[in-house]
């Protein structure tokens, strides 16, 4: 009887419970585009770290991470391409041999990370080929270099006489190259002498990660390796796995069969990707939560309103022997039913709203592509339902709504039965 | 033998007792027994409608003790108070006091499912009210569709829902038609007569005090007349 009395009570304004109804559902469709838009971006930055930074697993030497020094050089280099080669948990790796180094031009110069890549093998792992805007156009192979061209890349690649070098687009514009300019790029050898290549740009790359790109360079593996005074040999292995959930087991393993080397995964080699993908959770509660006690004030005062306009009736009800706790029991479920009907309304119009994006992609260019991706973003995002959110939201929404439910419910049970029904 | 259903001694009811205090009932004792048909009557303020909440356990009396069966209800806290009206007393007000979301069926029933009882129990209950009180067809009515006289038979039937000890009737006719007036005490006093219910009304109507079997008459929260006390002083003349 309280559940049928309490539904029909709301309805006994429509206007008004409608104008709460319709508020709560709004106010839950954007927290839940707020979620899809977060997880969506979180989502997007997993796979720019994982997919063009770092690979799931990344080996080094343990002190080659302190100051790049090229001595440190991973040993049993054979026996990890043997292995890696027959791993069925793994998609893909590449060698890189990496130094820190200066790039200088007649009107610059800047510090940079030069990567030395095996062209070859390369490409799967961190697509770098793939973000070209222009360059290496001698050669053979139709590669997708943004998201509207296309070009012809040379995937044998340019980087193999020693002479070439591929820039980020950050740091072409701020050092005022363009391809076929020459560079002097100068590190220290394994000896601590410095050493010096004269270079030619072969291609200008643009990642979703802007500081990258203004700080990596890329050059052929194996005659940065003979530059440096370490021929044949490497620093780094990245490894993309073929699931994201296998990366501690996979690290655990090859920990244990390398005890010399660092096996890292992305979440230690992009410490703060980490940190936002475990915070934005929170963020997006905090969020939720902020929205629903704006909501909470709308139902307040709607219940308010609703049990004074009940007054005479609550004291009858009162009266006749309700009760305080059938009494608090139905204005709650009140409070309850007309903060749950736009829940429904919210999720399923959330979810087509969502569905659509996720399939089309919401494109936030013109909020200002460049920032985004100066924090690493791409602006192309495919926002993502957040399901597992959603029992979450529900409860958060009962929990407001029984919050809501207070104050009307005291003013309800303190209603006094012959003050009520005086005449 | 004639059972003592309210037993009243020595109550009062002071409003602003520490500036310029109001005795709406003041110093009253009243004695009811089962099966009175009693109507309250007097001038607007005259502490009618007060004497029937303190009664009905709707408001505390500042002094005196009120016995209902036995229980002092003065001594019940707020909680016990509320189970002992929704088990001893059944409620008529003048506005009728219906739920308006609620079918005419589901506000008789409504005190009938507080107070626990099985559907099968409610269902031969409101059958036999509804005849009793003469809305066979109407029980799905919302109190909308009803007139003022239905309503107030509705009200009647929920309040002699749940067989209580007595029925407090706050000026049930004010707002009816004569016609409808009539009806509505034939039911009451049919129920009265039939089923040995307890009335006590407040009440300005002539129509309902000419059926009352008693009358007590207040005035500035006094009582000043009461007629079963004149019918007492009678009998006494007539036993010299």
């Amino acid at each position: 009887m309280i559940l049928q009395l309490a539904w029909r009570n709301i309805w006994r304004n429509p206007v008004r419970s409608l104008v709460i109804i319709i508020s709560v559902a709004a106010g839950l469709f954007a927290a839940l585009a707020v979620l899809a838009l977060y997880d969506g971006m979180m989502i997007s930055r997993l796979r720019t770290v994982i997919d063009t930074e770092t690979g799931h697993l990344q080996v080094h030497d343990p002190g080659f991470k302190d100051d790049m020094e090229p001595r440190y050089v991973i040993k049993n280099q054979a026996r990890w391409a043997i292995l890696l080669d027959k791993d069925p948990a793994i998609k893909c790796w590449s060698s890189r041999v990496v130094s820190s180094g200066m790039l200088a031009t007649p009107s610059g110069s800047a510090g940079v990370q030069v990567n030395g890549i095996n062209s070859g093998k390369e490409m799967p792992v961190s697509g770098i080929y793939g973000k070209l805007l222009r360059g290496l156009g001698n050669s053979s192979e139709q590669v997708a270099v943004s998201s509207k061209q296309s070009r012809s890349v040379d995937t044998g690649l340019g980087l193999t006489d020693g002479r070439s070098i591929l820039i980020g687009r950050k740091l072409a514009t701020k050092l005022k190259l363009s391809l076929g300019n020459k560079v002097v790029l100068t590190m220290t050898d394994k000896d601590a002498n410095m050493v010096s290549s004269a270079m030619r740009i072969r291609g200008i790359y643009e990642s979703a990660n802007t500081p990258l790109d203004e700080l990596n360079v890329y050059v052929s593996e194996k005659e940065l390796a003979e530059t440096l005074g370490v021929p044949g040999s490497i620093h780094e292995l990245a490894i993309i796995l073929k699931s994201d959930d296998s990366v501690s087991a996979v690290q655990h393993r090859y920990s244990s069969l390398f005890p010399g080397d660092r096996v890292e995964s992305w979440k230690e080699l992009s410490p703060e990707t980490n940190l936002m993908i475990d915070t934005v959770d929170l963020y997006s509660y905090i969020i939720v939560i902020i929205i629903l006690i704006a909501l909470s004030f709308g139902i307040v005062n709607t219940m308010l309103m609703s049990v004074l306009e009940r007054r005479k009736e609550i004291g009858m009800m009162a009266a006749l022997g309700i009760g305080k706790k059938r009494l608090l029991l139905m204005v709650l479920t009140e409070t309850i039913f007309l903060s749950l009907v736009g829940v429904p309304i919210a999720l399923g119009i959330g979810w087509l709203a969502v569905s659509y994006y996720h399939k089309n992609g919401l494109d936030l260019s013109g909020m200002g592509e460049e920032l985004m991706k100066s924090f690493g973003y791409e602006s192309l995002i495919y926002p993502t339902y957040p399901s597992d959110k959603i029992p979450a939201i529900i409860l958060l929404v009962l929990i407001s709504a029984i919050l809501a439910s207070i104050f009307p419910s005291l003013k309800s049970v303190n209603i006094k039965p012959a003050e009520a029904l005086q005449k | 033998m004639n059972t003592t259903v309210i037993d009243a001694h020595n109550i009062s009811k002071v409003y602003n007792p520490k500036t310029i205090p109001v005795y709406a009932v003041n110093n009253v004792h009243l004695h009811l027994t089962k099966g009175e048909f009693t109507a309250l009557v007097g001038p607007s303020g005259s502490g009618k409608t007060t004497l029937l909440n303190l009664i009905g356990g709707l408001d505390q009396p500042d002094s005196g003790n009120i016995l209902i069966n036995g229980t002092d209800i003065t001594r019940l806290s707020p909680s016990q108070l509320v189970k002992f009206r929704l088990k001893n007393i059944g409620f008529v007000f003048q506005s009728y006091n219906l739920i308006p979301v609620l079918t005419a069926r589901e506000n008789a029933e409504f005190i009938m499912l507080l107070q626990g009882m099985t559907k099968s129990e409610r269902d031969a209950r409101i059958e036999q009210l509804f005849r009793q009180v003469g809305l066979e067809g109407l029980d799905n009515r919302r109190p909308s569709g009803l007139s003022g006289g239905q309503q107030q038979r509705v009200a009647v039937a929920r309040a002699l829902a749940t067989k209580p000890q007595f029925i407090l009737a706050d000026e049930p006719t004010a707002n009816l038609d004569s016609k409808s007036a009539s009806n509505l005490l034939d039911v009451m006093y049919k129920l009265n007569q039939e089923e040995n219910m307890t009335f006590i009304f407040s009440t300005h109507d002539q129509r309902v005090i000419e059926r009352a079997k008693r009358v007590i008459t207040l005035v500035d929260g006094r009582i000043v007349s009461d007629t079963a006390e004149v019918n007492v002083m009678e009998a006494h003349k007539a036993d010299e």
